[in-house]
């Protein structure tokens, strides 16, 4: 059982596989991941894209089971399930009724040993292509990969998670098991698992399971990024909107900083922000927002939306004078109250669900290498007062634009700035 | 034990309240039968413009106040417009329920709908309706709603630009008065609360709401078009729909039809991800859902692929339409009953889910239906029924959409 202050458990098998567990008395469900240290900027150019890739070919063969007794394994479970990988991490995770955690686990734990089957590469490269071609069909995702593209120009952060269709088109079987040998060592992964569960009965599960599985030392290094600022334009005269937008250099994940920054964020761009009453109600643009992004060794704000492109100009006034406002004038404590306010309800929702739980541990353990009590979580942000974000400020500026971007039927700006 | 109350208030609301004990939160959806179904023909999208601008003052304060009065108590808010309800949802901590209660009726009752918020609001309509466009899986579905249900429940929220442009304050205010009454308004809530004195304060939160009295509204009929259509646009993707009618709620098939999607979609496992996805890797999207408004009920798929794949992935889903008379399997049916009632296992702690559920319950039977009681309809679903269900429901008439820049070509 957890210790009487803290409803985690944590330990590791001898073979480095951690096991991270939140006991959560009062939910009849259970949810368990695999989050690997494994995402597209351990790639390099030949590899871009093998990552996701990857997350996609482990549910297309195991030692013992093939595609159909996957998929056919999560579904006699009911279970919710699903996997991602973004730039840093690749994530498998399913949600079950409690008595059906053991049997997750071990679906779970048989696809992290993917045998990545030949016969299944092709077919699944026609999907990973149909998965790109959607994604171009997305303005927002263009902007996103665009940023990418011109903040860390020559870095494995400047490609799509997708890779592209060169890259995939390219990719052969071989090359992603190599590279799965590399990042999917237990010295690289984490099992996390939340919910009405026993955590003895979990961690002999997972050591029966996971036990054998090779402590290989994984491979490749992460460079740290250095972030390149300027102003990209570019005309896509499909789309009806221009997107349009700064992103700024701030805090990495974990830093002290982090919770100013995502104060920051909430109160210039989130709801009842700056910008929902003096951009979005103003009528200049039906999205505008701002959002931290923290990686590892870096991290952005990015202050962007969408306009109709005879609004761009105006639009992109406004951000900057709002930006500047608060720069000035700091948030007030009425604001940054509101900030904490909304926070203490989203942890008594989160406090439902497994699967919510189950998500934030994630999120805590590439940020913070540690789950995070909803004690901890309410005192970080009770922490927050307007004169640290005054003081983020003046550290991580939102004024001096890191780089501008604008996409969208215009070519507007149309001299660009060097 | 769960406890439901369920009861008609004085004042005219349609209250149904599910206490769990020891829950964290409170949740709350207010449904107003009102939506784009009812609006006047030349003021599409008002119902919508209802609902964005009510919230920007109140007789006691400003938007801003009013939002920074939701926000001093932490309540998580959202609302939306359909084709018959307007809709406001609520959660929040358990000590701020009174205070909650009391702004939702500030806002819903005492209204100001400033000569600004009317405009922007409307402006802002326009430019969602622009936004569309670059958003394709909701484009084509607001296509084939308009090409399929018919003239009324074939209509988009949103409204059209001809339409938004011509709504003033009067249509707003009007549309609220007439449409915003306790007599038309379902009260669903759930979390750790004592019913009948959550009952006592809506009570006392609505009294004198509204008109006194409405004409029940009847379910709006279905009429179906089975018509194919493209519409040229120039994507990556092609996305197809293909929609043909079902079974409403409360229906004695509704829940043979409901384990039909689940085989076709409710998992990996289902044939559609297994037949067009798996197999072939035509796309990366794929499913089906069944749509039920009021009285009616209509089954969707839809697939987006690369146009020269376009034929291919059709050919596939209307193969998949039929093949389930002839080969069903028994483990098939099992595990779409296992995911159906599994879901509504992991989603019984938390009141968000609660309280839409009990909303719907409101909307299509009048009542809330214990959730076992919909589960054993489901887990008693047979391999004859469902061979009964496809023989006198044929699947011949279907109405297909494709949107991007290829057309089907047979």
């Amino acid at each position: 059982m957890g210790s009487h202050d803290s409803p985690f458990v944590e330990t590791a098998l001898p073979n480095g596989l951690r096991i991270v567990m939140e006991v959560m008395p009062s939910v009849r469900s259970a949810a368990a991941g695999f989050l690997v240290n494994a995402g597209s900027r351990d790639e390099t150019p030949e590899l871009a894209g093998a990552s996701h890739f990857l997350e996609h070919m482990c549910f297309k063969g195991t030692p013992s089971r093939d595609w159909r007794a996957i998929n056919i394994d999560f579904d006699e479970l009911g279970s919710s399930y699903n996997a991602f990988t973004t730039k840093e991490r690749t994530f498998y995770y399913g949600w079950v009724p409690a008595d059906r955690i053991d049997a997750q686990i071990e679906l779970l734990a048989d696809m992290m040993r993917s045998v990545l089957p030949p016969d299944e590469f092709d077919t699944e490269k026609g999907v990973i292509l149909e998965e790109i071609a959607m994604s171009k069909d997305s303005i927002e995702h263009l902007a996103w990969d665009l940023i990418h593209e011109h903040l860390y120009p020559g870095h494995s952060l400047s490609w799509s998670a997708l890779g592209t269709e060169a890259s995939i088109a390219a990719l052969t079987r071989d090359q992603m098991h190599a590279y799965f040998q590399q990042r999917y060592s237990p010295l690289n992964m984490v099992l996390l698992v939340t919910g009405r569960i026993e955590p003895d009965r979990i961690v002999e599960t997972a050591s029966r399971l996971c036990g054998d599985w090779p402590a290989i030392e994984p491979t490749g290094m992460r460079e740290a990024p250095v972030m390149h600022g300027g102003t990209v334009v570019e005309q896509a005269g499909r789309f009806n909107q221009q997107a349009v937008g700064w992103v700024c250099a701030a805090p990495p994940a974990g830093h002290p900083d982090a919770e100013a920054a995502r104060a920051l964020a909430s109160v210039l761009g989130g709801s009842n922000s700056r910008f929902y009453w003096n951009i979005i109600q103003a009528g200049l643009a039906p999205r505008a927002g701002v959002c931290w992004l923290g990686y590892s060794d870096f991290g952005m704000m990015m202050l962007d939306g969408l306009c109709l492109p005879e609004n761009a100009e105006a639009f992109a006034e406004a951000i900057r004078r709002e930006a500047g406002e608060i720069s000035r004038q700091g948030a007030s404590e009425t604001e940054i109250r509101r900030v904490k306010n909304r926070r203490r309800t989203s942890l008594a929702v989160e406090a439902e669900a497994a699967y919510h739980r189950l998500m934030q541990m994630a999120e805590d353990l590439c940020d913070y290498d540690r789950p995070r009590t909803v004690a901890e979580r309410l005192a970080e942000v009770e922490a927050v007062t307007v004169e640290r974000v005054a003081t983020y400020l003046t550290e991580w500026p939102i004024v001096e634009e890191g780089l501008f971007l604008s996409l969208g039927p215009r070519k507007w700006p149309e001299a660009q700035i060097p | 034990m769960t406890t439901t109350l369920h009861r008609r208030l004085d004042c005219g609301i349609d209250f149904a309240a599910e206490v769990m004990p020891d829950r964290p939160t409170v949740s709350f959806s207010i449904r107003f039968r009102s939506g784009s179904v009812y609006e006047p023909e030349d003021r599409l999208g008002v119902a919508r413009l209802v609902e964005q601008a009510i919230s920007k003052g109140t007789a006691r304060r400003d938007g801003r106040g009013l939002s920074d009065a939701f926000d001093a108590i932490g309540v998580q808010r959202g609302s939306g417009t359909g084709r018959e309800t307007i809709t406001f949802r609520c959660t929040c901590l358990p000590e701020y329920l009174q205070a909650a209660i009391d702004l939702y009726a500030e806002m819903l009752k005492t209204p100001t709908f400033p000569d600004d918020a009317c405009r922007v609001a409307r402006e802002l309509a326009l430019q969602e309706l622009a936004a569309l466009e670059d958003e394709p899986i909701d484009l084509a579905r607001k296509l084939i709603n308009a090409q399929a249900y018919g003239p009324l429940l074939g209509r988009d929220p949103l409204g059209t630009e001809q339409t938004v442009a011509a709504v003033g304050r009067t249509d707003i205010e009007a549309y609220w008065s007439d449409a915003l009454a306790a007599s038309r308004m379902a009260v669903a809530a759930a979390g750790a609360f004592d019913a009948d004195a959550l009952a006592g304060q809506f009570q006392a939160a609505f009294a004198g709401f509204g008109q006194t009295s409405h004409e029940a509204r009847d379910p709006i009929p279905l009429t179906f078009s089975p018509t194919r259509r493209h519409h040229p646009k120039d994507q990556e993707q092609d996305y197809m729909m293909i929609c043909w009618p079902g079974v409403p709620m409360g229906h004695p098939e509704e829940p043979v039809e409901r384990v039909i999607v689940g085989i076709l979609s409710g998992g990996m496992s289902g044939r559609l991800f297994t037949e067009v996805r798996e197999k072939q890797g035509l796309v990366y999207w794929v499913g089906a859902w069944v749509a039920r408004p009021r009285g009616s009920g209509m089954i969707h798929m839809g697939a987006s692929t690369k146009p020269d794949r376009c034929d291919r992935t059709y050919a596939t889903l209307l193969r998949e339409i039929d093949r389930l008379a002839e080969d069903l399997a028994p483990d098939e049916l099992r595990r779409a009953v296992t995911g159906i009632a599994a879901r509504q296992e992991r989603e019984a702690d938390m009141t968000q889910s609660r309280a839409e559920d009990l909303a719907e319950d409101l909307l299509h039977f009048g009542r809330p239906i214990p959730v076992e009681e919909k589960l054993a309809k489901v887990r008693a679903v047979t391999m004859d029924d469902i061979r009964r269900y496809l023989s006198e429901h044929p699947r011949s008439r279907l109405s297909v959409l494709t949107l991007g820049p290829k057309p089907l070509a047979g």
